[in-house]
């Protein structure tokens, strides 16, 4: 898995490409707190490259979307498809995020 | 003892090798130059020898000369008597012992006018008193002997060859001979010749006592060359030089030979000569007589002094081998010693003996820096092996107390099967298998009342211990919560509210419960973020329950749930799983993929529960052919057989 982090006028994007898995999991959580504890305002994740998340993938996202709303910073998911999409919808996380189709979307909002 | 192959022999064969490369060149210059310096100054010197031993022989003659030169002198005069002639021979021979026999020969009818032969002779018989003959008879007429006619007609004096003389003497010998005239009517007319007999014994004795002790021997060569002195009495007279080479099959003396006759002087080196072996030939002539000296010198005689001087230099050296050989070893072992102490205390370390004595670094070169860097490695090892049992320790301590609480958290599990065989209504058959000592999966079934029967999975985020801990609040919070006689949408709701109360880890459970009435086969269902279970009606294809994307439990307080229903039909069967089914991967990372469930699963129809997990099992485990365990793997199978179906049943599924 690998994390690429672009910091915008509007916020900060961050594209997960890989898998998220328990090994890989920690990073991201790592890498979003780092930049909400930064005291960015906006964050969003595009999940377009992320071919497998694992339910340890899913909690790091949930521990990320929790901290955000502790900072008062807003997370939003997009390029959520697939089998990351399955997930998402499965365990109920689609109604519980802030969820657009691409990152110009995400960024317009 | 030194080991061939360590360093102190190798450092003292090395070091003594090329000493004695050194010495060996040393010593072999050394010979050669001063070989070379010894042969040229012999040359000079034999050159010079040479040439003195001929200087002595000639002076030795020219006294004979002059001696007769005068009697020559003597005879011009008309007026000597026959008296005063023999008194002129008898007085040569008193008055110069070198002289053998002097004659005083005249030409035929000139002394006497009567007389044919006028020749007064004196020599010394056998080398004693001196005697008297009369030379010339019919028999010896001796104005035709070389001695006679040589100076007679070169009308000057002459040294003949040497001969055996059969006129008076009987004596090998060499005769000077002088041609004498008288003033007649104011002509030179020649009146005789005078002669002095030499022997040749006499030159002989001469040669040997002129000798030098540098020469083998001296020898003497006529005109053309025939042997006159030499210390071999078989050549004198016998052989020529040239003849010697013949028989000795020597060509190089031919050529020395060629160059001794024509009057030269020099030098020639004559190789396995035989008598003196190799051995330098000076030679040099004597003019007056055309004869030639020639002087032999051993060169192992001259070499003598350059082969001493070599043996000494080469004793010394090998003193200074030893000497060195001795002093090599003992400072290579000096040096080595430390590093022979270090190798023994190594191997002692070696063979796991940690306190092995190090030696001492007395020295600071490299050996002592060596035996530091030891002692710092052993205070390295010992740590680490400290620190190593230390971590073993902890870690087979947390890995013992995994094991238990792996048997721990099975043990929560109901794991007798057949769980209730007094209930011939339904069958149930569940398995779990965790990715580590323990999971955060969970499955459990118990009737809420006499005829509700209550089943579920669940599947905790992550894997390991914090699941594991999860995994067991859960556990006991579903059974507490649906023995109360809820509905399964309001048992979640109940659950997920405990669960959320300050979840700060975020963990999260799925869950999937069902409670089903026993007498009509009615199943109330609930899911919280649950993968979709299967359907497996009789004699159907198997299909999804339809999801109700509900969130998962624990994340959030006030999480409401559907409580949905449906019938299922004796045969029927709910096959209930977590993702580590449809996520198994192989090697290459792919998944096992719902689609692949359904499948096997069709081919199911008919099996009884416990069949159809071992069937689900063993195709994840072809899948997966040996890949590590990513996640949890659980499955539930529950077969409705409807009431008092327990003959029909049997008939069906066995």
């Amino acid at each position: 898995m690998d994390i690429v982090c672009d910091k915008r006028a509007g916020g900060t994007l961050l594209q997960v490409n890989g898998r998220m898995d328990a090994v890989y999991a920690p990073a991201f959580e790592k890498e979003c707190l780092l930049v909400i504890d930064g005291g960015e305002i906006k964050v969003v994740v595009d999940l377009t490259g992320l071919e497998y998340i694992s339910s340890a993938g899913l909690r790091s996202i949930l521990v990320s979307a929790k901290k955000a709303k502790v900072k008062g910073c807003s997370i939003q998911f997009c390029g959520v498809s697939g089998m990351v999409e399955e997930v998402f919808k499965i365990s109920g996380l689609f109604t519980l995020f802030s969820i657009v189709p691409t990152v110009e979307e995400a960024f317009a909002a | 003892m030194m080991k061939p192959q360590g360093i102190a022999f190798r450092l003292a064969s090395l070091t003594l090798l090329v000493s004695t490369i050194i010495l060996a060149i040393i010593v072999g210059y050394n010979y050669s130059v001063s070989r070379k310096i010894i042969v040229a100054l012999a040359e000079d010197r034999g050159t010079l020898l040479a040439k003195s031993t001929a200087k002595k022989i000639s002076t030795a003659f020219m006294t004979v000369q002059k001696v007769i030169d005068s009697v020559a002198f003597s005879l011009e005069d008309d007026r000597l008597t026959e008296k005063r002639v023999n008194e002129l021979g008898q007085r040569v021979l008193i008055n110069n012992p070198e002289i053998f026999g002097s004659a005083i020969a005249f030409e035929p009818f000139s002394f006497q006018h009567d007389n044919q032969y006028y020749a007064p002779y004196h020599y010394r018989l056998d080398g004693g008193p001196i005697v008297f003959a009369r030379l010339g008879s019919d028999d010896y007429q001796y104005f035709y002997m070389d001695w006679y006619q040589l100076p007679r007609e070169l009308e000057r004096p002459i040294w003949t060859e040497p001969y055996f003389d059969k006129g008076g003497g009987y004596e090998l010998m060499t005769t000077y001979t002088v041609p004498f005239y008288r003033n007649r009517d104011g002509q030179k007319v020649l009146q005789g010749v005078v002669t002095a007999d030499i022997s040749i014994s006499w030159v002989q004795k001469l040669i040997s006592s002129l000798s030098s002790r540098e020469a083998e021997y001296v020898f003497l060569l006529s005109r053309y060359g025939t042997f006159i002195a030499h210390p071999n009495a078989n050549l004198v007279m016998n052989e020529t030089v040239f003849t010697a080479a013949e028989s000795l099959e020597y060509p190089q003396l031919r050529e020395v030979g060629r160059r001794m006759v024509a009057g030269e002087t020099g030098v020639v080196e004559l190789n396995d000569l035989p008598m003196t072996g190799d051995s330098f030939l000076y030679f040099s002539p004597l003019p007056d007589q055309h004869w030639s000296v020639g002087f032999v010198c051993s060169k192992k005689e001259m070499l003598a002094e350059v082969s001493r001087l070599n043996r000494e230099v080469a004793t010394l050296g090998g003193l200074g081998f030893v000497a060195l050989a001795l002093l090599i070893t003992f400072l290579a072992k000096r040096i080595t010693h430390p590093l022979r102490e270090l190798t023994v205390s190594a191997n002692d370390m070696a063979s796991g003996n940690l306190e092995a004595r190090l030696p001492e670094a007395t020295t600071k070169d490299e050996v002592g820096e060596l035996t530091h860097s030891f002692q710092a490695m052993r205070e390295s090892i010992k740590n680490y092996i400290e620190n190593l049992t230390e971590t073993t320790a902890a870690k087979e301590r947390i890995e013992s107390e995994l094991r238990i609480a792996h048997d721990i958290q099975m043990g929560i599990l109901p794991k007798l099967f057949p769980a209730f065989p007094e209930h011939r209504e339904f069958d149930i058959y569940a398995s779990i298998e965790p990715a580590k000592e323990v999971g955060g999966d969970l499955y459990d079934f118990f009737f809420v009342d006499e005829n509700n029967f209550c089943f579920l999975v669940g599947d905790v985020s992550g894997k390991g211990v914090p699941a594991a801990f999860f995994m067991a609040v859960t556990k006991t919070l579903l059974k507490v919560v649906a023995e109360s006689r809820l509905e399964p949408g309001e048992i979640l709701a109940k659950v997920n509210d405990d669960l959320a109360e300050d979840n700060k880890s975020c963990m999260f459970v799925t869950l999937f419960l069902a409670i089903i009435d026993i007498r009509t086969g009615v199943v109330r269902y609930a899911s919280a973020g649950h993968n979709p279970p299967l359907l497996l009606p009789k004699n159907k294809d198997a299909e999804w329950i339809p999801p109700l994307n509900e969130l998962v439990a624990g994340i959030m307080e006030g999480t409401q749930y559907t409580t949905k229903s449906m019938t299922m039909h004796p045969g029927d069967t709910l096959f209930i799983y977590t993702d580590g089914v449809t996520e198994a991967m192989d090697k290459m990372n792919n998944l096992y993929s719902e689609d692949q469930l359904m499948v096997v699963t069709n081919q199911c129809l008919g099996k009884s529960a416990e069949q159809l997990v071992d069937s689900v099992d063993k195709s994840l485990k072809k899948f997966t052919g040996g890949a590590e365990q990513s996640d949890d793997i659980t499955m539930l199978a529950m077969q409705y057989l409807g009431k008092g179906s327990k003959q029909e049943g049997d008939d069906r599924w066995i």
